[in-house]
């Protein structure tokens, strides 16, 4: 079984964070149970990175976060939180925090979803879930609030 | 230089305010990721260090089990950030946090092969190479093993350390996750353990969580892992002994009653 220690890494990490097949020999239930734990530890570090958004979900959050991420891999606790906040949002069911904290997201910085967000040059106003905000010289101020 | 000394705690922002208060400290642990070697120290660092207060960096992304080589850019990084804080010495995990092109989000274990060890050792000579402090390792809480281990954990360690002369960060609450978890006699493994390589102890909390124990960083810490400082400190006691708290905060009273725990726990001064 040795040898080739590169190519059994990658097929660890992508059955813990890519839905992969379980490696042959592993004991199921432990790296399950580590599975579950990286998806509870990746909610922690994107609440750290969205705040607003999961406060807003408040108790919901965990389960929420863990539901989306569940073999989605990682693109970093920032872009992590903004798809998961377009997610909500497409879906209608951003919370009015997240609604906000996202709207000023969008008006700070340019994100495609592809690759890392970048900090807008312009004057920008952006929208989400009927929260308003708006970026001149790189201030972001919500101009009217999520509704409650 | 010498080594960090006492009771210290691993710095972080949201706590930031707390350490700054506490008066016998000497020094503290900061997430090498999080410090920017070219821009301004994080509010409080600087304080910290303008009083003496030794500050350690911790990496944890460099992934020196990973299969390839480790990212140089990672590397300089860390290395950058030792200058920026007059670090005594740095640290890092012995496992791995990436394969494929995708990160796993968290510290992985490796098997314990010849062929692992080989990997770390070459991983951590490139690292020792631009450094200008000693580094240590620390071996990782991990809920599974992989299916083929060819050493255990002790010789594991032996192995790596022999062959890199790295100094030994022991993570008191990973030997106890790991006994607990994986088996075996947590004090067995402190008696096969080189203590005397040992640069500072960390210590930690966890919670109990579908059958595991999980060491969350986030939770007190359990009175079985002090009862393993307890240990520890009956063989050899360590130079330093480090609180880490990840999330969850307490109020500071409770966080206070922790450092006091574990300075009573290993006879170091009182930091608070």
């Amino acid at each position: 079984m040795s040898g080739d220690l590169a190519a059994r890494q990658a097929e660890l990490v992508a059955a813990l964070v890519a839905g992969g097949p379980l490696p042959p020999g592993f004991t199921p239930g432990p790296v399950e149970a580590a599975r579950r734990a990286l998806l509870r530890k990746r909610a922690g570090d994107v609440a750290r990175h969205w705040p607003l958004l999961a406060a807003g979900l408040g108790s919901a959050w965990p389960a929420t976060f863990t539901t989306w991420a569940d073999g989605r891999p990682t693109n970093g606790s920032l872009r992590d939180g903004w798809d998961l906040a377009r997610d909500l949002r497409d879906r209608d069911a951003l919370p009015p925090l997240g609604a906000e904290e996202l709207a000023a997201r969008e008006a700070a910085s340019r994100y495609d979803g592809r690759r890392p967000p970048r900090p807008r040059r312009l004057p920008a106003l952006a929208r989400a879930g009927g929260a308003v905000a708006v970026q001149v010289a790189g201030r972001v101020r919500l101009l009217r609030p999520a509704p409650r | 230089m010498s080594g960090p000394s006492g009771v210290g705690i691993g710095w972080r922002p949201e706590i930031a305010g707390f350490v700054a208060g506490l008066p016998g400290l000497r020094f503290v642990e900061v997430v090498a990721e999080a410090v920017a070697p070219a821009g301004p120290l994080p509010d409080g660092l600087a304080e910290l260090r303008e009083r003496g207060v030794d500050v350690v960096p911790h990496g944890v992304r460099l992934s020196l089990g990973g299969a390839e080589p480790v990212d140089p850019a990672r590397v300089a990084h860390l290395a950058g950030v030792v200058a920026a804080l007059d670090a005594p010495l740095v640290s890092e995990h012995i496992a791995f946090v990436r394969a494929g092109g995708l990160e796993a989000g968290h510290l992985l274990p490796l098997p314990r092969s010849r062929e692992a060890v080989a990997t770390v050792v070459a991983n951590v000579r490139r690292t020792q190479a631009e450094l200008p402090v000693p580094l240590a390792l620390e071996p990782i809480a991990a809920l599974f093993d992989w299916p083929d281990d060819e050493l255990d954990e002790a010789d594991f360690l032996a192995e790596i350390l022999d062959a890199t002369d790295a100094l030994l960060l022991l993570d008191v609450a990973n030997v106890h996750a790991n006994a607990r978890n994986r088996g075996g006699d947590p004090a067995a493994l402190l008696d096969r353990l080189p203590l005397e390589r040992i640069a500072y102890v960390h210590v930690a909390g966890g919670a109990e969580h579908g059958g595991f124990y999980h060491d969350t960083h986030t939770d007190p810490v359990p009175a079985a892992v002090l009862d393993l400082v307890r240990e520890l400190c009956a063989r050899r006691r360590p130079p330093a002994l480090l609180l880490e708290r990840d999330g969850h905060y307490p109020p500071a009273a409770e966080l206070r009653g922790e450092l006091d725990a574990l300075a009573a726990a290993s006879g170091h001064p009182v930091v608070t």
